[in-house]
This record gives structure tokens, C-alpha cells and sequence, in this order.
């Protein structure tokens, strides 16, 4: 009875989207949105950026990005000062991370893939301007490579330090170029680079500046919170076998 | 030329549009993480594998493109199965079987052994 019911309430929700998704033929233009249709045709003819999401985000909405960095930030630093404080405790103890290694495939595979990776996420933030992804995406897929490391070896810390910079530098690198705008006589974060060509890897102003900058806080950012985790799950596991064995 | 790689090129997209059927079939019908992790592994990399190379081939301005997603398929995929059914075993997470055979319990108790063998002779070496 209630696989029948869920089949009849698939079957439903099928037939709604149906409806809906009928209604627009494919490939055409029937959503009637000006703003969508601005960005459409400004995005390519006057600034010469292939990606139109790319577009919106770093230039016509380039101060709301700025927000969504400093929120990032924000999160990270709020998770780093909840949790540091009981790492500091047990510093000795923090590079023991699990107590059991991974397989020497894993380990291998770590080294292996770990350049393939940072180089993808590279590659994503640099083209952001021209296909699919940026500096978002680029940072996270980045951070999935240090995530790699950190499972990997039981040894890999990272320096918190170094995080600090980079994130420091990114952030000052990209509110220093909405300045930039400013002092050149334009408003905060408008473009004041030459466009180029479309489809050109230097092309589209400020955009890939901007972000490799987002690329680089957003991968220094994510690695810090993942290391600060890994580190807190083992401290808690040392201290309840401390614990056992005093007992 | 271009007509055969054209029908190669369906050919192994059928290929694996069939095996990436069958990788999803097995995750729903099977009993246990390690029976489902080999038919979401084993199944879906080659689906995808011949998937994406059925697209190289069809279209070959792609075809390099295709080949480096592939290499990085057959790369990554087994190894993640691998850590997942190794971590999963590592939490008691007991196989699903009529027979009570189990290799890998087998395999750690002589590391295990061994393992305390060697720290038995270090142990001495220090004394």
C-alpha cells in the first residue's frame, strides 16, 4: 500500500513537471525576463565574457560577491574559534588523526592525484570567465585535494599560518581592486580593465583577476576548516582512551 | 572511416548507458555496503568509461578531452570503493554471506601477528 502510494505521488509530481516544462518549448526564448534578457545580450557584446553567470556575479553584482566572501570568511573563522581552543589542549596529540593508517593504495593515490587535482581547480578558476565554473568552484575542488592529503597521511597537517596569509592576501587583493576602481574614476568594483576579445583567455577586465583571488581564499578557507575538524574528531578520541587507560 | 567511428562511438554509448543500468539496478537490489559498492563501482566506472568515450569518438575534436576523463575514472573511482569498503569493514560492518568465508579477517590476523612479531624483536633488540 504505501509503495503504491509513493509510485502514485511520483507519477503525480512527473505529470506537474511535465505540465510545466511542456509549456516552454525547448530552446526557445518563452521565459519573458528583462533582467535576464540584459544580461544576456550586455554580457558578451559590451564586456566580453563568454560565461554570462561569471558576468553577473563578479561584475554586475560585484558587490554583493564581496558579501559573500566576507560571509565565508566569517563562517570560517567563527567554526575556527569555536573549535581551536580545545585543539590547543592537546597539540601533542593533534597529528595522531585516525588510529588505524590508510591502505598504502589510498596513500599512493594521494600523491598521484593530488597535482591532477590542484591543477583542475586551477584551471577552473582561471577559466571562469569562459566556461562553466570560477573561482568558487575552482577553490572548493582545490580543497577537495588537500582533503585527499589530510585522509591520506596521518602525518599532513596544515600550516594554519600560511592559511592565514593567503586568505589575508586574497581578501585585500580583491577589495584592493574594487578600490582600484574608484581612485580611476569609476565606482567600487566596476570594470576598468580593457575588455579584449570574447573567447580570449586575457579578456573580460577585472573578472579573472578577481577570481583567482576568490580561488585562492575560498581553497585556503575550506582547507582550514577541514583540518581544523579532522584535528578535533582524534583529540576527542585520545582523550577518552587517556581516560581509559588512567582508569 | 568516420561512419565506423560514428556506429563505435553508439555502440559503446549503448554499452554503457546498459552497464550504468545495471550499476544503478544492483545499488536497489543487493544486500549488503560491499555487495553495493562493487556493483556501484565495477558497473559505473566502465558505464561511464565507455559513455564518455562513445561521446569522444563521435564527436573526435572531443576525443582527447574524453580520454584524460577516463584516465582519471579508472583512477579514482576503484580507489574511493576501496577506501569506503576498507573503512566500512574497519567499523564492523559485517558482510552479508550464507558461508562463513571471510578472507580479509584472515589476511589482518597474520599482519596482525606479524606486526607484533616485529615489535616483539625490537622490543628485545632494545633490552
Amino acid at each position: 500500500m504505501k509503495k503504491l502510494i509513493s509510485i502514485v505521488f511520483l507519477l503525480y509530481v512527473a505529470y506537474q513537471l511535465f505540465v510545466v516544462f511542456y509549456a516552454v518549448p525547448f530552446g526557445t526564448d518563452e521565459v519573458r525576463s528583462k533582467v535576464g534578457r540584459f544580461y544576456l545580450e550586455h554580457s558578451p557584446k559590451d564586456l566580453h565574457v563568454a560565461n554570462t553567470v561569471t558576468s553577473i556575479v563578479v561584475n554586475f553584482r560585484g558587490f554583493d560577491t564581496l558579501g559573500e566572501v566576507t560571509v565565508l570568511f566569517l563562517a570560517s573563522t567563527a567554526l575556527g574559534s569555536i573549535l581551536f581552543r580545545r585543539r590547543e589542549v592537546h597539540t601533542r596529540l593533534s597529528h595522531l588523526r585516525t588510529s588505524v593508517e590508510a591502505s598504502s593504495i589510498v596513500r599512493v593515490a594521494g600523491r598521484i592525484l593530488f597535482p591532477l587535482i590542484v591543477l583542475l581547480g586551477a584551471y577552473v578558476f582561471i577559466h571562469g570567465h569562459l566556461t562553466p565554473g570560477g573561482g568558487f568552484q575552482g577553490g572548493v575542488i582545490i580543497a577537495t585535494g588537500f582533503l585527499f592529503l589530510l585522509l591520506a597521511y596521518r602525518q599532513f597537517t596544515v600550516e594554519h599560518r600560511t592559511i592565514m596569509w593567503i586568505e589575508s592576501l586574497a581578501g585585500i587583493t580583491f577589495a584592493g581592486i574594487g578600490l582600484v576602481g574608484i581612485f580611476v574614476g569609476k565606482t567600487f568594483l566596476e570594470n576598468f580593465l580593457g575588455v579584449g576579445r570574447l573567447n580570449d583567455l586575457i579578456s573580460g577586465g577585472i573578472i579573472p583577476l578577481i577570481y583567482i583571488a576568490v580561488g585562492f581564499k575560498v581553497a585556503a578557507e575550506l582547507t582550514g576548516i577541514l583540518d581544523t575538524i579532522l584535528s578535533i574528531s582524534i583529540t576527542v578520541d585520545e582523550t577518552e582512551n587517556q581516560t581509559e587507560k588512567n582508569g | 572511416m568516420e561512419q565506423v567511428l560514428t556506429y563505435l562511438g553508439y555502440i559503446l554509448i549503448v554499452i554503457g548507458a546498459i552497464f550504468l543500468f545495471l550499476g544503478g539496478l544492483g545499488i536497489v537490489r543487493l544486500p549488503d555496503i560491499y555487495s553495493r559498492l562493487q556493483a556501484g563501482t565495477k558497473a559505473s566506472t566502465l558505464g561511464a568509461m565507455s559513455l564518455i568515450l562513445g561521446v569522444g569518438f563521435l564527436n573526435p575534436a572531443w576525443l582527447v578531452k574524453s580520454l584524460v576523463i577516463v584516465i582519471f575514472i579508472a583512477l579514482s573511482n576503484p580507489i574511493s570503493s576501496h577506501a569506503l569498503a576498507r573503512g566500512s569493514y574497519r567499523h564492523n560492518i559485517k558482510p552479508w554471506s550464507k558461508e562463513d568465508i571471510d578472507a580479509y579477517r584472515q589476511y589482518l590476523k597474520e599482519e596482525g601477528q606479524k606486526e607484533r612479531e616485529e615489535e616483539a624483536k625490537q622490543t628485545e633488540n632494545k633490552d
